[in-house]
């Protein structure tokens, strides 16, 4: 039971995070219909920005807002030069554009700053476990999952009160529409990737948290796993982003506990492969967008 | 009807230019050349062969694969350890049963093998895939290449896990290399212009409008899924009888890009355009490898640079994507630019005898039974109830969002009804999905037009008439598809691309498509939206002539009051989602209920009195 506790504690803590990633594509997409490859160049930016402030000195806690603020100022920029002359072309078309900004990302990281991990020191306060009832329970992923859910609420919040919110609600319903009334397009899209930006950050952190270091290519794993999150909750859904990250943290950490050791190399085939056989069965997902015909 | 062979004669002909323009220069290279040339070339068919195969399902079927290269790393697995000399294959596959270990085949066996074995695994996992549209197949297609990269590093014993495969024998020859690229290169060229090529081609350009002209969009996309990955195999293992030692991150993200590159600076949906592609980049990747170690400019020391290759790769795809998104040579084959492959009017069948058998009017009675169709709490259709037997028009009108399209699309099966009962004569068809209902004798056109784009007139009839009658061959269907065109009035636009016909072209060639599967009714979403006063006179005389010239029973929806009064033996109104009347145009015009739902009660009452 208590295996089991600490193991439902884990999925949280890595699903929470795939949960932040996905709904940072899934924001992009419901509104431009571009998934972002670059997303985990964001990830990998956090970490290179905390690595930097650290180097220079600055506290930690500033250290992380830098980074954070990095991947923000980097997603807004991004849209500016390389997304908008692909704004209104096809999906394929954008994708590839994301995937080749992506790679040149990678070089650029490897050739100005180094293809070798960067340690980054996690705090002491970080590393430990706190004991509840009879469990040690790591730190970090009670942090991880502390602050997906203050994540999750800051953004469910943000899209139901506040005006520009709901133009963004609105323009993932229908984009077109939205802009007939009145609803500002660049706006409403920065707005889009700032905020992909900002949780694509804290994800970056909470990964940065896990491993110690940062190498060009960090971002890259997750942000492919969190892709096949949001197709699992269903492209172009919120909700289904977040729930789909959930149900793959829940699957991965579910089979590296419980999978027998012959077997345990196999666990990224057999997760994906899971995957795709719910697609099998549910083609839209699991929260289906509906189209009408006309 | 007899069976004749589908080849359009014009696809043989820009099949067999195609492997010439390959074939020739690499003849001469061969017999002339030497040394680090010979290497580059027998490289370029490698990657020809695998751009091809790439092209065969992503260009006919507009879903970007990440996944061919994974049949690739398999192909280049399998044929590996079937050639690979048993001595060392015990001690690099231990884990491998003692019969693979002992069989050691030749270069032809073991491909034919291979491409058995990758054409199976590809079926299982096409089943998933090509269920799933647009950027979701991708992603897909993404996990699978993690899956399968993951695989065989997991399967360590069976594989040589993340290490390298070596001892494989070199049979990758630069004459092996053309003769299979140049197969592989017509092979992709056949299949476009072929039945299934084309029937794919048309649910790229309007997946529901293939639907609605009968075409089982998952299967079709399954068979270019597996023919494509069997060639990718056929690639991979190319590229492993080539490089003689890989590993499996060769066949990872970096080749998948170059593919995928090559392709799409070529002409994503263009097998003359993986061609031209797999040319340019071959060419421009040699001269940046060159200088990925630093440069000697005379005046200037360029360093060396991580990625040049990558990068350069990069900048070439998004410069495509922002000035010349389809790529190189777009949609166009190379017939385009040679007059000679060009069809001429005179190729076109010009006995346009009808085939089929129009003077056999249809019979039967359309019944909607009690149709209801809610979205969550909304009912959007509620126990309506019509008929429409063939020989009449029935209109169906009703203010905006009051249920109209919904219900074409119960009986198109674009929606699935929540309640009731639909039936042509005494067939059930409720809730069966769009393709299955097409060939069931329900016709239909969109609100919004949806032809097929960027297939020409006779392609958009034609696609659908293999539907209609599978066996015919291309002879017989293109004089079946002139033939509607000409019923249409648009026979002389036959070779022009649909997307470029004037809009009331556009309408006609729909409904020539649509007539194509002999349907016994006809749904028409608001055919008359959009035009003018002498447009809407020629669709009137279209439609008189759809119900007696052919027989057809028409259900209308459209706003045009004037349109629907005058042609309609009955009308129906909806509101709300409910039936409020039905009768002739007399009988609507005089219900209370009719001017309540259009114009609401106050204004209704001020009228009467």
């Amino acid at each position: 039971m208590e295996f089991f506790l600490q193991q439902f504690l884990n999925a949280l803590a890595l699903g929470g995070t795939y949960a932040l990633l996905g709904l940072g594509l899934a924001v992009v997409f419901s509104v431009l219909g571009l998934i972002n490859f670059a997303h985990g160049e964001l990830m990998t930016l956090t970490g290179y920005g905390i690595f930097y402030a650290l180097l220079f000195g600055v506290p930690y806690p500033l250290a992380l807002i830098i980074g954070v603020v990095l991947a923000t100022g980097a997603a807004i920029l991004m849209e500016r030069v390389a997304f908008r002359p692909v704004r209104n072309s096809s999906g394929t078309t954008m994708l590839l554009t994301s995937f080749a900004v992506s790679t040149i990302l990678h070089i650029l990281f490897q050739n100005l700053i180094s293809a070798r991990p960067k340690a980054i020191a996690v705090p002491n306060s970080l590393t430990g476990a706190v004991a509840i009832a009879d469990m040690q329970i790591g730190v970090i992923q009670l942090l991880s999952i502390l602050v997906t859910a203050v994540s999750l609420l800051a953004l469910t919040l943000f899209l139901r009160r506040s005006l520009l919110g709901i133009a963004m609600r609105a323009a993932a319903e229908d984009f077109n529409v939205a802009r007939l009334m009145g609803v500002n397009a660049n706006l409403v899209i920065s707005t889009a990737f700032g905020i992909s930006g900002v949780l694509a950050g804290i994800a970056g952190i909470l990964w940065l948290f896990q491993r110690g270091s940062v190498d060009p290519l960090m971002g890259f794993l997750p942000v492919l796993k969190a892709f096949i999150a949001v197709v699992l909750g269903g492209l172009g859904s919120l909700s289904g982003a977040v729930i789909g990250g959930f149900i793959l943290g829940f699957i991965e950490v579910g089979l590296r506990a419980y999978l027998p050791d012959g077997v345990l190399a196999y666990r990224d085939a057999i997760s994906l492969t899971l995957v795709i056989l719910v697609l099998f069965f549910w083609p839209q997902g699991i929260v289906a967008r509906r189209e009408a015909v006309r | 009807m007899a069976v004749s062979a589908y080849v359009v004669p014009q696809a043989a002909k820009s099949a067999i230019v195609l492997g010439a323009i390959v074939a020739i220069p690499c003849l001469l290279i061969f017999a002339l050349a030497q040394g680090p040339i010979i290497t580059t070339t027998t490289n370029f068919l490698v990657m020809l062969t695998a751009v091809a195969a790439l092209g065969i399902f992503s260009g006919n079927s507009g879903i970007l694969s990440f996944g061919q290269c994974s049949f690739m790393a398999l192909g280049a697995q399998i044929s590996a350890t079937l050639t690979i000399a048993p001595a060392l294959k015990k001690s690099a596959f231990p884990l491998l049963a003692d019969a693979i270990i002992q069989s050691h085949f030749s270069l032809p066996i073991a491909l034919l093998i291979t491409l058995i074995v990758v054409g199976l695994i590809a079926l299982a996992i096409g089943l998933a895939i090509c269920r799933l549209n647009g950027s979701s197949a991708t992603i897909a297609t993404l996990g699978l290449l993690i899956i399968v990269e993951s695989l065989i590093v997991a399967a360590q014993g069976f594989t040589r896990g993340n290490q390298a495969v070596y001892g494989i024998p070199k049979m990758t020859t630069l004459p092996v290399a053309l003769g299979l690229a140049v197969a592989t290169l017509v092979i992709a060229r056949i299949y476009r212009d072929s039945r299934a090529g084309l029937l794919l081609r048309a649910t790229r350009e309007n997946h529901a409008a293939a639907q609605s002209i009968g075409i089982n969009v998952p299967s079709q996309r399954l068979v270019a899924w597996v023919l494509s990955a069997m060639l990718s195999g056929l690639a991979g293992a190319m590229m492993a009888h080539m490089l003689t030692v890989f590993s499996p991150k060769q066949f990872y993200f970096d080749l998948t890009f170059s593919i995928i590159v090559m392709q799409v600076v070529g002409g994503l949906a263009s097998v003359t355009g993986s061609l031209a592609g797999t040319v340019l980049i071959t060419v421009v990747v040699e001269i940046l490898r060159r200088s990925e170690n630093g440069l000697d400019l005379g005046f200037v020391q360029i360093p060396q640079i991580f990625g040049v290759t990558e990068i350069g790769l990069c900048l070439i795809i998004i410069a495509t994507l922002y000035t010349r998104r389809e790529g190189l040579l777009g949609f166009a084959e190379i017939d385009r630019f040679l007059p000679f492959l060009r069809p001429r009017r005179s190729d076109l069948p010009r006995d346009t005898t009808a085939v089929a058998d129009i003077s056999r009017k249809p019979t039967g009675i359309l019944r909607i039974d009690a149709i209801s169709k809610a979205y969550g709490g909304l009912l959007a259709v509620d126990k309506v109830s019509l008929e429409l037997p063939v020989g009449q028009i029935l209109g169906l009108i009703g203010p905006n969002g009051s249920g109209k399209t919904t219900l074409l699309g119960c009986i198109a099966g674009t929606h699935q009804p929540t309640g009731g009962r639909i039936t042509i004569d005494d067939i059930d068809v409720t809730g069966l999905p769009a393709h299955r209902i097409a060939h069931l004798g329900i016709g239909r056109t969109f609100q919004n037009i949806r032809l097929f784009t960027h297939l020409t007139a006779l392609e958009n009839v034609q696609a659908a008439l293999t539907q209609r009658w599978p066996q015919m061959g291309y002879e017989a269907l293109t004089v079946a598809a002139l033939h509607l065109l000409a019923d249409l009035k648009i026979a002389d636009l036959a070779q022009r691309d649909a997307g470029t016909l004037s809009y009331g072209q556009q309408r006609r060639l729909e409904i020539a498509r649509a007539l194509a599967l002999e349907p016994r009714f006809l749904l028409l979403d608001e055919p008359a939206a959009g035009m003018n006063e002498s447009e809407t006179e020629d669709l009137l005389g279209i439609l008189a002539w759809l119900v007696q010239g052919r027989g057809l029973g028409l259900l209308i929806v459209d706003h045009d009051m004037q349109l629907i009064m005058r042609l309609c033996n009955q009308i129906a109104v909806l509101n709300k989602g409910e039936l409020i009347a039905l009768g002739s145009a007399a009988d609507v015009q005089q219900s209370q209920a009719v001017r309540e739902a259009y114009l609401g009660r106050r204004h209704a009452e001020r009228i009467v009195a």
